[in-house]
């Protein structure tokens, strides 16, 4: 589903590349943490993931699009099968929890028949449908992420990538975050979830891969954060 | 669609005061254009109205004058011949010392000039007719001097000032149009900037979520037409009233009553004011879209 050959990419500012020669594939239906400190490269491997930047050098597949060459115009097309979660949600202030979900639909040209029964659908998944109609400055921390996540799945992406989305939530929202996770990666969606979250890791004993200082330090099929420290 | 719409008029609330400038901006760069359109179409009338009536005038010198009530001489008879036979002519009417008393009687009748004027001060004339009111200073140069002829008079020469004063109208609001629209391009193009630094955040979650970058940028186009369209209805209304309230005044006066043709309705509903929809339509789309390419990044 995933694949980076050999990536390489270094910002025009900085003369220590942000990601160095790195290699790593990902399996449909997969649940993977990108681990390591910040500036370890986790955000630039998922911007070039969402074709947000071109790599410098070597080649970053997702589904079967050679993401890194493909042509801007073809860009949206790839983002439609993927959704993206943040740690500070970006849900748009001015519109509802219905409408914030909706508009991921809308702006794809989605007809409203469709979109008025399965934003519904989508916010009963994710616990939020008696919320609908609420602004997202009356929503806690977590409710905020749900509803981040269910305008990221409510197109079924292949892929789900999540940075930090636990990041500003307390423990215990963040677990109900990650079996919402869970729970979307068992519908056959790939995830990849960027974190710093220990426990979560340490927890769920999932596929981990480490970055540090742009290059891949470890792999584990079912890992936990990291040893020492 | 109904989201892409939804959202432009969004944005034109949003900016509601840069909206209005720019709204009236236009407005006043449209009108003049249409001021200058209707110009035109005047001064095509006035011209159609004076070229029939103009002529050429070839009068005669006081010998042929005093002696031939019926252009029977051997000089009037040549000259006249000879006007007939130019392919730039298409008619020549001979009028009397007598004939031209008379009418002269009938201008200026209750006038004191009439006293001054005797019959032998006026001469008799040739009124030549052209097929081409333009290319009455042929006639003018062939004729001038020959003899039986006391001189030759072009009357468009006369009507000229009449013309060179509406085309410099005309000039002015062109020019006066383009200033303005100007400073409509440059308010719609800052406008949409404004729009498209505040929509940021939103149009770079709508990016995240896979929508095209013409998904994302149509709002803005339309704000931008929507801009030009009614600016075209303003300046049409502002037109009409212009045409009520002053013109049809100025032209129905003492000074200008039939000297300049009244502008019709028709020409403004029906001529200009299409013009002026699609001139705003098509400009504000080619802003818009020129500084979506050159300065919207997202």
């Amino acid at each position: 589903m995933i694949r980076l050959e050999n990536v390489t990419k270094v910002y025009p500012t900085s003369t220590r590349p942000a990601l160095d020669d790195v290699s790593v594939e990902v399996e449909r239906g997969e649940f993977v943490f990108l681990i390591g400190p910040s500036g370890s490269g986790k955000s630039t491997l998922l911007r070039l993931l969402l074709r947000e930047d071109v790599p410098n050098e070597g080649n970053v597949w997702v589904a079967n699009w050679n993401v890194g060459r493909l042509a801007s115009r073809r860009v949206p097309r790839l983002r439609q099968r993927m959704g993206v979660v943040f740690q500070d949600f970006r849900l748009l202030p001015n519109k509802t929890v219905a409408e914030n979900v909706a508009f991921a639909l809308e702006v794809i040209g989605k007809p409203r028949h469709t979109i008025r029964t399965v934003v519904p659908e989508v916010l009963d998944l994710v616990n939020l449908a008696g919320k609908a109609d609420r602004m997202p400055s009356e929503l806690s921390g977590g409710e905020a992420q749900r509803v981040a996540i269910a305008r990221a799945f409510v197109n079924r992406p292949l892929v789900l990538l999540a940075d930090e989305p636990t990041g500003n939530l307390d423990p215990e929202t963040s677990t109900g975050i990650m079996t919402l996770l869970e729970r979307i990666n068992r519908t056959g969606t790939t995830v990849v979830m960027a974190t710093h979250d220990r426990q979560i890791v340490d927890s769920m004993r999932r596929r981990v891969v480490e970055l540090s200082s742009g290059k891949l330090a470890r792999d584990d099929s079912r890992g936990v954060y990291g040893t020492g420290r | 669609m109904l989201f892409v719409w939804r959202e432009a008029f969004a944005g034109l609330r949003r900016n509601l005061t840069m909206s209005i400038a720019m709204v009236i901006t236009t407005a006043i760069s449209l009108g003049l254009l249409g001021a200058g359109l209707l110009a035109v179409r005047t001064i095509d009338r006035t011209e159609d109205l004076y070229y029939s009536l103009i002529a050429v005038q070839v009068a005669l010198d006081e010998p042929t004058s005093a002696a031939d009530p019926d252009c029977s001489s051997p000089v009037c008879a040549g000259l006249r011949d000879e006007l007939e036979a130019n392919p730039l002519v298409s008619g020549v009417e001979y009028e009397s010392r007598d004939a031209a008393f008379e009418r002269f009687q009938r201008i200026y009748a209750g006038q004191s000039i009439l006293q001054l004027v005797r019959p032998q001060s006026l001469p008799a004339t040739l009124r030549v007719t052209m097929a081409d009111p333009l290319r009455g200073t042929e006639i003018v140069e062939q004729f001038t001097g020959r003899p039986g002829v006391r001189n030759v008079v072009d009357q468009r020469s006369t009507v000229q000032d009449l013309f060179s004063f509406l085309g410099s109208v005309r000039n002015a609001t062109f020019g006066l149009a383009v200033v303005q629209a100007l400073a409509a391009l440059l308010l719609i193009s800052n406008t949409i900037q404004l729009s498209a630094f505040t929509r940021r955040t939103e149009v770079g979650i709508m990016r995240l979520v896979g929508a095209t970058r013409w998904y994302t940028q149509v709002p803005f186009l339309i704000e931008a037409v929507v801009t030009g369209l009614v600016g075209a209805v303003l300046a049409t209304g502002g037109l009409v009233l212009g045409k009520i309230f002053f013109l049809d005044r100025l032209l129905s006066g003492r000074l200008l009553a039939n000297t300049i043709p009244p502008v019709g309705m028709s020409d403004l509903l029906l001529y200009v004011a299409p013009v002026l929809v699609v001139v705003g339509a098509v400009i504000a789309t080619l802003t818009g879209y020129a500084t979506l390419r050159l300065y919207v990044r997202t």
